[in-house]
């Protein structure tokens, strides 16, 4: 069964005339690895937020495992899929880098032993442990969007979706990162990696679509399973 | 009925001082009424009250907590020994309800006004004009928090825990999470623009010029007068209820 279809999506902005996202079909298999290019205003951000019902199409209509989006609860959707936003300031909420990163974990009743364990590694990982203490909003760019990423990925959901994970983060940690995506489809989870870094998604795209004024494209050329 | 910002003022203060003095729900009833007549009159658009989506669930709680807690009148819904609703309660909560109503529409009539033109009618009013653009930044403001506060929300979701879920006892220190990185953000946003208006040399002269000008036209002193005598005429009229 595919992970993620969508059908025949159209969404308009309130207020808008054109549509961000026009007549867009695609399935997206468990484990499979995507990458997304395309222009600025595209639509690519907005494609993201509807596979995760974040936002509501005004026809077609997107499932997710079989069932329409919607009739999960954001914190199910939250479950199954890790989302990274474009502007990751936006996902922080707690009062230290640790927290932060045990936030999910935590609140699902996960064992103190291993939030600890998970969350160490992937901080670690991240170069953040020795900053465990520090107020989120006080990191650098490129640090915050890592915290972002690491509390993502200690949920280990079964499909990521991440939006322009690269943008701030310097070469080294961009390594690490695909190191990671890479490890983890590896292991079976499916990757949506929205970017414009071409050597980034190198070895990323298994499949490549390209969106352009909001329809998507498919790169036939890098078809390869 | 086009009329000037000072005016509606007074008109949302008489409304509001009533609805606070007034517990009565056959009163509050009929100020209600009333209220929305003058709505109407200043064509105020009446889809503006969705916006109140949210407080009516909170409030609707509200009532019932009233209901259930004030014990006067007679007794409703007994079951066994235990009075469960008495009509005392029910009337509490249906003034609380009406009382709200009232403050709410009357606000409402403040809604559709340029900020910059409240702005001025406070200044005008000798309000410092320090404070006068202090409230204007609030009201700009409230927008953006409401949409960061939803932001945080989502976020919170979206790391897979169900807010709905959240065991009572530990509820306190969620909403914790929820509030402060609003308050960081918002104190964040308020430093920048402290810079910012510095910079371009905010308040560095006592003077400042106005290039719109309000002013009350006869139309103005017609609905204050009105609306001052209507006032005086209800609170004689309402008496015996
Ligand atoms: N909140 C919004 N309200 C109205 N219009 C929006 C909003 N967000 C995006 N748009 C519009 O929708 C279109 C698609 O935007 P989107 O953010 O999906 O592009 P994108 O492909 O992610 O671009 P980028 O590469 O810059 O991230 C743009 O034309 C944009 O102006
Ligand atoms: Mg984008």
């Amino acid at each position: 069964m595919t992970y993620i279809t969508l059908k025949d999506v159209t969404f308009t902005y309130p207020g808008k005339t054109v549509p961000a996202v026009k007549n867009v079909s695609q399935h997206f298999n468990p484990g499979e690895q995507v990458a997304i290019t395309g222009l600025n205003g595209s639509g690519k951000s907005t494609l993201a937020r509807l596979m995760v019902g974040l936002l509501s199409a005004q026809s077609g209509i997107v499932h997710l495992q079989g069932k329409p989006v919607k009739q999960y609860s954001l914190a199910e959707r939250g479950r199954k899929i890790g989302f990274v936003y474009q502007n990751p300031s936006q996902m922080l909420f707690n009062n230290t880098v640790f927290n932060e990163a045990a936030f999910g974990l935590k609140w699902r009743g996960v064992k103190k032993e291993e939030v600890m364990a998970r969350c160490r590694e992937l901080l670690q990982y991240f170069n953040l442990w020795h900053l465990r203490e520090e107020f989120p909003f006080n990191l650098s760019e490129g640090q915050k969007q890592m915290l972002v990423l690491a509390s993502i990925l200690a949920l280990k959901p079964d499909f990521l979706i991440l939006d322009e994970p690269t943008k701030s983060i310097d070469t080294e940690g961009k390594k690490k990162l695909k190191e990671i995506l890479l490890d983890i489809w590896r292991q079976g989870t499916g990757t949506i990696v929205i970017s414009h870094d071409r050597e980034f998604i190198q070895g990323l795209n298994r499949r490549s679509l390209h969106m352009i004024e909001g329809e998507v494209r498919e790169n036939e050329g890098r078809r390869e399973n | 009925m086009k009329v000037d910002v000072r005016t509606k003022m007074l008109v949302v203060v008489v409304f509001s001082l009533l609805a606070l003095i007034y517990q009565n729900p056959r009163i509050l009833g009929i100020l209600l009424a009333l209220n929305l007549l003058v709505l109407a009159l200043f064509r105020v658009n009446f889809l503006l009250l969705r916006g109140f989506k949210g407080f009516v669930f909170m409030f609707s709680g509200l009532i019932v907590m009233q209901s259930f807690f004030v014990r006067e009148g007679e007794p409703l819904w007994q079951v066994g020994e235990a009075v469960l609703l008495t009509t005392g309660g029910i009337y509490y909560g249906i003034s609380i309800l009406l009382r709200f109503l009232v403050l709410a529409c009357s606000a409402l009539l403040m809604a559709g006004c340029d900020p910059q033109e409240l702005v001025l009618a406070l200044v005008k009013m000798r309000v410092p004009y320090e404070v006068a653009f202090m409230i204007q930044l609030g009201i700009r403001f409230m927008p953006v928090m409401f949409e960061e506060l939803q932001n945080i929300i989502n976020s919170i979701q979206l790391r897979g825990v169900d807010m709905r879920k959240v065991y009572r006892r530990k509820i306190l220190r969620f909403y914790t999470n929820l509030f402060s990185p609003l308050i960081y953000s918002v104190w964040q946003k308020t430093e920048k623009l402290a810079i910012l208006l510095e910079m371009r040399g905010f308040r560095s002269s006592p003077e400042r010029t106005y290039y719109r000008d309000i002013v009350l036209t006869r139309t103005d002193y017609l609905v204050m007068g009105v609306v001052l005598t209507s006032a005086f005429v209800f609170v004689f009229a309402v008496r015996g209820l």
